[in-house]
């Protein structure tokens, strides 16, 4: 580990093939100790198969699975320091909460002194002071998962899995309980791998999220970096709504950090943050419809602007979304806190202003 | 990855590496053993049955076939048992119609009372009616001496009636099931749009049940033309197929006669079988998501209510009836003749000794019956080896296959090496076990359903090996389809006659063969005494399913049927 922050868990080129269907091809990160990483990804895309390989109940085709320094590729579930909370929790229904938090404990052989005294400790962890005597049947929704997650935590591991733990929850709870797993994951400071298909879910709980698609890793990265600087246009598209504009680098002034990009509607000046970006490459504009600015139309297309024409128009309170029609395209702006600005109307024209920051994706050569 | 994790340990003791090798293997060695017994028991059994129906001293022969078809007696047996079916069906679809007609849409107060009178029957033995009926219709009958009627119960009407009453509760719940799942907002905007309730019936009731309704009558059908205990009390002189593969073993000791009449008989469930699960697999309407609500009740038309209510009241009474003689006739000298009261039918020693050994064949059918059933529930659903669907549809074959054929093929497959059991209890217990295995697989099945393979996974991921998450977390997950299994067992055990009459050595009576005995020579004092000690042995073993059931929320009366 030549790096300054080791790896807790490190995956190697993993491929997994179900017949002659690839899931996974070629699949490597490492996730440091202490850290939240997400799977997230449309159904399919592979992230439960990976996570199951990282717990041991899947083997991968190639590829390793690195715990700890340790090559843990070949061992089964049981011998790993791996724990996952399952997505239907898998308690063990002919068991207390005690019972089951202390099950895993108990095949260690602990003493039951020592068993009760932890389990007590989790329970409080997780809030259920009290209930360790009840039966499974007996607990809500989210106290189910409470009992799951402190079940998975009662030996220590070395890496916690979530299979998309919230999914069974109703919306309101799902909140609560996402706060509270962070909270719990970031006071114990255990190295956590959380899979989830909700885009969202993944932005607001992870450090890092690891988005996969297709069985390819399409970026890796903070939510920042996904939301503001994704790789591709999936990933562009995957979080948030975006509108697209396709366009070709005129010149790049190194003087004035600017990038000239000319499209159909007219020149764009931006700010030169994205260096791999060259005069005569054709990129593709991601354009947040919240970074637009709406002003009536004066006549005058200024820096930036074009000039359109609302298509539709929808106030929601804390925004107004329009649709803009500009030739054949149609982009998508929000205004936030629209509150005592000026509301456009249908057929009303509109200037269109981009701002600078605007992120561009480099299209690959035809 | 095996090789890996067994790499590590070789150098550690023989016991560690035993231990290893039976977590990696258990799910299979398991397998393994039950396919073994399946074919032993079942297959072995079954295909004797057809050897011998086609294997003479002189080799392969069609000539115990063509006899079949050139003697009256035999192919009218097979006619008169296909008529017999027929007109059970028959009958029983409208008298089932009927009652759960009522007890669906009918006036409330009547609803319970109908509908456990209807399922009355489960409680007993199918050929209680008959004792029931020769105790009110026979030659001293009740009702003959008293209407000075010269009514001959030892005839197709008496083994009709006692077949209708004994198959009612089986038509009943199929035919309850059918109109429960009409969705009844349909029938309630027929009658807006202005249809009568007879229009209602003919034109959106009867199609949208149709499908069920075939399979339902389909289903009666089978296990009438297998039925034994009625058509040989009441059949007399008539030929029936059941009844007459016994008198070949028992009279003529025919072996391969009986064999061929073992295989006519299986002829016609084999075909309904196919149809049942190919032809009519998926037919059926589902016109409703989830339960019907509660609708406002409507009123139904007199012109239906009224024969509905006549029909089902007399049936009714007749079921009543029917248990109320066996109760009386077990505690008066003579029924009919001498109605003073004695204990002595209670009393008698060889019945009681008769239910005594009944008990303890159904208590090993049980336990033995419940091991298997649960284990083969186990291997089925997550067992990962070919001929899983083999396996499961080789465990429920001996519940749809009439009990005389699986008899006949246990007298000629375990009467020589290697497997000679005859006139030992063990025939009679294997026989029950691999003939009623279905409802303890289904069970274990269905619970297995309920629950999750990570439950399994989750045990793993906790540091248990497979041994471990077997027996801490499989087994007494699954003991309470282990329970229904062994309930169920024990109760079909207790009242299964067709079979193990093939199977009992002489001198060791168990009380259904013993009823039979009894009340075929008319000794119907005993008859009825011991059949009163079976249903209260059913009654509680019923009632105790329905608390293991309450208690683990299973679902056997499903599976019961």
């Amino acid at each position: 580990m030549e790096t300054a922050k080791p790896a807790m868990l490190e995956l190697q080129e993993i491929h997994k093939s179900f017949g002659s269907v690839d899931v996974l091809k070629g699949i490597s990160a490492r996730i440091a100790k202490g850290e939240l990483l997400t799977f997230v990804g449309p159904s399919g895309c592979g992230k439960t198969t990976l996570l199951r390989i990282v717990g041991g109940f899947t083997s991968a085709t190639s590829g390793r699975v690195v715990l700890d320094g340790e090559d843990i590729s070949n061992l089964p579930p049981n011998m790993r320091n791996t724990k996952m909370v399952f997505q239907s929790y898998a308690l063990f229904p002919h068991m207390t909460v005690a019972k089951n938090i202390g099950f895993g404990l108990k095949l260690q052989k602990w003493s039951q002194k020592k068993i009760d005294a932890r389990v007590e400790e989790l329970l409080a962890l997780v809030h259920l002071e009290g209930l360790g005597g009840r039966s499974i049947d007996r607990l809500s929704g989210g106290q189910q998962q409470r009992v799951a997650l402190a079940r998975a935590l009662a030996l220590e591991p070395k890496v916690l899995l979530l299979d998309e733990p919230l999914s069974n929850l109703d919306a309101n709870l799902r909140v609560v309980m996402r706060e509270e797993i962070r909270n719990i994951q970031e006071r114990l400071q255990v190295t956590t791998i959380f899979v989830t298909h909700d885009q969202y879910e993944a932005m607001s709980i992870s450090d890092r999220l690891l988005v996969l698609h297709q069985g390819v890793i399409q970026q890796i990265g903070s939510p920042v970096d996904i939301y503001e600087r994704p790789a591709n246009e999936f990933i562009a598209g995957f979080v948030g709504y975006v509108n697209f504009l396709e366009g070709r680098v005129d010149s790049v002034q190194n003087g004035s950090d600017s990038v000239w990009i000319s499209t159909e509607f007219g020149r764009v000046e931006l700010d030169h943050h994205q260096k791999d970006i060259a005069k005569g490459d054709s990129v593709l504009m991601v354009i947040r419809p919240e970074t637009v600015t709406l002003s009536p139309w004066n006549g005058d297309e200024g820096q930036n602007s074009f000039h359109g024409t609302v298509q539709s128009q929808m106030y929601a309170g804390n925004l107004a979304k329009y649709t803009v029609k500009f030739g054949q395209k149609e982009m998508v702006i929000d205004h936030y806190n629209p509150m005592g600005s000026r509301k456009y109307g249908k057929n009303e024209k509109v200037k269109v202003t981009i701002p600078r920051n605007v992120h561009v994706l480099k299209r690959k050569a035809d | 990855m095996a090789d890996l994790v067994l790499g590590s340990i070789v150098r550690k003791n023989w016991w560690y590496r035993l231990r290893a090798f039976i977590n990696a293997n258990l799910i299979n060695l398991f397998a393994g053993g039950l396919f073994a017994l399946l074919a032993v028991f079942l297959l072995y059994p079954i295909v004797s049955v057809l050897v011998f129906s086609l294997w003479g001293d002189d080799g392969f022969t069609f000539d115990f076939y063509a006899e079949f078809f050139q003697y009256e007696f035999y192919y009218w047996s097979f006619l008169n048992t296909l008529i017999l079916g027929l007109a059970t069906m028959v009958i029983l679809l409208i008298v089932g119609f009927c009652f759960a007609y009522l007890t669906t849409r009918g006036p409330l107060w009547i609803r319970k009372p109908l509908k456990m009178i209807a399922l009355l029957p489960l409680a007993a033995p199918p050929y209680i009616f008959s004792i029931s009926l020769i105790t009110l219709f026979g030659k001293n009958g009740m009702i003959n001496n008293f209407l000075q009627l010269n009514f001959n119960i030892y005839s197709w009407t008496g083994v009709i009636a006692a077949q209708v009453l004994a198959f009612l509760p089986l038509s009943f719940m199929m035919i309850e099931n059918v109109l429960n799942a009409v969705n009844p907002s349909l029938e309630e905007s027929a009658s807006d749009m202005g249809a009568s309730e007879f229009r209602i019936m003919r034109s959106i009731t009867i199609p949208l049940a149709a499908p069920g309704l075939l399979k339902a009558a389909l289903l009666v059908f089978v296990m009438t033309i297998a039925e034994f205990g009625n058509p040989a009390i009441l059949g007399g002189r008539t030929p029936f197929l059941a009844p007459d593969t016994y008198l070949m073993i028992t009279g003529e000791a025919d072996f391969n006669m009986a064999s061929v009449l073992s295989v006519v008989l299986i002829a016609p469930c084999i075909l309904i079988f196919i149809l049942h699960n190919f032809v009519l697999a998926g037919k059926g309407y589902t016109t409703i998501v989830g339960k019907p609500t509660a609708t406002e009740l409507r009123p139904i038309d007199p012109a239906i209510k009224v024969p509905f209510l006549i029909l089902c009241i007399s049936v009714a009474i007749l079921v009543l009836l029917s248990f109320g003689v066996i109760v009386f006739g077990s505690f008066v000298k003579i029924v009919g003749v001498d109605n003073t009261f004695v204990i002595d039918h209670m009393l008698n020693t060889q019945s009681n000794l008769a239910i005594w050994n009944s008990f303890k064949v159904s208590l090993g059918a049980g336990l033995f019956g419940a091991v298997v059933g649960t284990l083969l529930a186990y291997v089925i659903m997550r067992g990962k080896f070919p001929g899983r669907h083999v396996m499961e549809m080789l465990a429920l074959s001996g519940f749809a296959l009439p009990g005389t054929v699986i008899g006949v093929g246990y007298i000629i497959a375990f009467n020589r090496p290697p497997f000679l059991l005859t006139g030992t209890i063990w025939i009679i217990i294997l026989n029950c076990v691999f003939r009623f295995l279905a409802v303890g697989v289904e069970a274990g099945i269905s619970k297995l359903h309920q629950i999750s393979v990570e439950i399994e996974e989750a045990s793993a991921d906790l540091g248990a090996d497979f041994l471990t998450v077997f027996f801490k977390v499989i087994l007494p997950i699954m003991f309470s389809a282990f329970v229904a299994g062994f309930i169920y067992t024990f109760m079909t055990t207790m009242m299964s006659l067709s079979s193990v009459i093939f199977l009992v050595a002489p001198g060791f009576d168990l009380a259904s063969v013993y009823i039979f005995l009894t009340a075929q020579l008319g000794e119907l004092g005993v008859a009825s005494a011991t059949t009163i000690k079976v249903i209260a042995i059913v009654v509680v073993s019923m009632a105790l399913l329905k608390v293991v059931a309450k208690k683990t929320g299973l679902d056997v009366q499903k599976q019961g049927v």
